[in-house]
């Protein structure tokens, strides 16, 4: 363990910012803290509580052009290029990008996704204070869990005790001025946690359950919870014509919008509020654990804290574990 | 909140409504969130206090088809008419349990507060508009509206610029997650414009001119609509203050029709009504 203290921080901040960009929390209003591009490290707050939106978005954007096409200019595909520095990623959030990888690293990777997994530097934060939203620890994680990130920070007296996890997180710390650690490791806070290994097979007979219906009965069908979340990744693609040619765009898209599973022939699958509902947590806690062998879900809150109607992913993890949600 | 539960328990047991929609404690056990009571035993949930800010008139287009029960505040109950109005909702098929109300506090989950929400500091009704049964003490009188709203004027003195600036730098932020529409009791579309490909009003890419697009053309939707719950702006993630559009638009009809949403659900609509002597 090395120690950067809070003199020398902004140093540190800045010698990273001469190497590539800079991401951090960064206060855009009362109560709102966002993942931004950093021109002064005088802006980064690493004291943050949450942020609305996970740094998700750093490897998969809300919208982006995948290409261009043009009678005059032929095919252009939009450059990704220089190192990129995510600093203050929580270990939710950093199991978040980890549970991306999944979709967007499996062969065939997605090329946009995976450069700039690779020019990115995660730079991970330990959480001193549980939000009453907390549940990280039910994934196997926990507040001081530096396993997903390239190097590690634990906020102490004075600065930071950090740790190099991987070559690009040692590269990134030796560009700080450490001193070595005189501080021990503080404890990390209490965070609950739900026991979820039984849920994939308890859920699987509740498909046909009223439980859905009852529980979407308040569900807005709006893709707050979606797009909040560090480890939700569906996304709409369509071309739209620019000057001289097209663009082919790709944007965040959820099973919770009612168009999301809608075919060509006017088909809908799952039409009611209830069974997009129901896909939601299928998806995160059945399909996704099929397919890739890891829960889609990080513990991390943000759709109980966000969702305007406040369904609650923890007490459907409760009911569907408790048999509440059993076929009457 | 035992007048609410005894009611509820009363319309549901005689078989009067299928649905008794309320609202119950959330998870953080501080705040509230909807909850739609089918039994007698689901009614011993339901709750009433100040941090009840739904409006639950939102759902009734849900449940178009079956008798059901709401609870309604004064600003909900504007709602209710709207919907009425625009024949959206049977008002044969509700029963409305309306609730004397002295404001809402500015809470959200897990954040409790004790400060009323700023509608609710100039709204000008203590008892819904409309109701069959009145839960509550009304006023001898409803308290004076004021004569303007501090958070839009401040708005209206600044700089066209400065105005732009100001929406600019929210509307940049906006993820499309489509929250302040699917809360809002006045969005019922069956195909909103912004999922239209036909024309193509804004797409799917979520950026700033399709931002502006789908915030102006909302806001200007809502027009002689809106009934100002603040459900949109407290649904928005990203703190992008839309009330204020709302507020200023409702003004403006006031201004010019001399209309206000959901106090008559038989009152013509301003823009379906052509008067000569209007001039704009």
């Amino acid at each position: 363990m090395k120690f950067i203290s809070d003199k020398n921080l902004r140093k540190w901040l800045e010698s990273l910012m001469g190497i590539g960009s800079l991401i951090a929390p960064m206060d855009l209003g009362p109560g709102l803290t966002l993942f931004s591009q950093i021109r002064d490290p005088g802006d980064v707050n690493l004291e943050y509580e949450t942020t609305p939106i996970p740094p998700k978005d750093l490897f998969f954007p809300s919208s982006e052009a995948l290409f261009r096409f043009s009678p005059s200019r032929g095919y252009e595909i939009p450059e990704i290029d220089g190192e990129a520095f995510l600093l203050g990623i929580r270990p939710c959030d950093a199991l978040g990008i980890r549970l991306m990888d999944f979709p967007f690293l499996s062969e065939p990777a997605d090329p946009r996704y995976e450069r700039r997994r690779r020019r990115t530097t995660l730079i991970g934060l330990g959480c001193i204070k549980a939000r009453p939203e907390c549940f990280c620890t039910s994934f196997g994680i926990g507040p001081f869990d530096a396993s997903n990130a390239d190097a590690f920070l634990i906020p102490v007296k004075g600065g930071f005790l950090a740790e190099a996890r991987t070559e690009k997180g040692a590269k990134a710390l030796a560009a700080a001025e450490l001193e070595e650690a005189s501080i021990p490791i503080p404890k990390p806070p209490e965070v609950p946690s739900i026991d979820v290994g039984a849920v994939r097979e308890v859920a699987l007979s509740l498909f046909n359950s009223p439980y859905w219906e009852r529980l979407a009965d308040r569900c807005l069908s709006c893709k707050l919870c979606a797009y909040v979340c560090p480890s939700c990744y569906c996304f709409d693609i369509r071309d739209y014509p620019i000057r001289d040619g097209a663009e082919r765009i790709r944007s965040w898209d959820s099973c919770q919008s009612p168009l999301f599973s809608r075919q060509a022939s006017g088909y809908d699958p799952r039409q009611t509020k209830a069974s997009r509902l129901r896909n939601r947590f299928y998806h995160k806690f059945s399909y996704f654990p099929g397919e890739f062998g890891a829960f889609g879900c990080t513990g991390c809150g943000r759709c109980v804290r966000y969702c305007p109607v406040n369904i609650d992913v923890r007490e459907v993890l409760l009911a569907i574990l408790r048999g509440e949600a059993k076929v009457a | 909140m035992e007048e609410i539960r005894a009611k509820a328990i009363e319309l549901l047991r005689s078989g009067e409504v299928k649905c008794f929609i309320g609202y119950e404690r959330a998870s953080d056990g501080l705040t509230a969130r909807p909850f739609f009571a089918y039994s007698a035993d689901d009614a011993g949930r339901l709750i009433f206090d100040r941090t009840c800010a739904h409006n639950l008139a939102r759902y009734l287009p849900d449940m178009r088809g079956q008798r059901v029960a709401i609870l309604v505040k004064p600003c909900d109950s504007r709602s209710v008419n709207v919907l009425i109005q625009e024949g959206q909702v049977n008002r044969e098929e509700v029963y409305v349990v309306g609730v004397v109300c002295d404001g809402v506090y500015k809470a959200s989950w897990g954040q409790p507060s004790q400060e009323l929400e700023a509608r609710c500091l100039y709204c000008s009704r203590r008892v819904p508009v409309v109701y069959d049964h009145l839960i509550g003490q009304p006023p001898a009188s409803e308290p004076q509206t004021p004569a303007s709203i501090p958070e839009v004027e401040a708005l209206e003195r600044r700089s066209a610029k400065e105005r732009w600036e100001f929406w600019r730098s929210h509307f940049a932020r906006c993820i499309r997650c489509n929250a302040c529409r699917q809360i809002c009791p006045a969005c019922y579309c069956p195909q909103c414009f912004s999922d239209q490909l036909d024309p193509l009003w804004t797409g799917i890419r979520i950026g700033l001119p399709q931002n502006w697009v789908w915030n102006v053309g909302r806001a200007l939707h809502l027009a002689g609509r809106c009934a100002d719950c603040g459900g949109c702006e407290r649904a928005c993630p990203m703190g992008i203050p839309l009330a204020a559009l709302n507020r200023k638009l409702a003004g403006r009809v006031k201004e010019l029709f001399g209309f206000e949403a959901g106090l008559d659900p038989r009152a013509p609509f301003p823009f379906a009504t052509f008067k000569k002597e209007e001039v704009l």
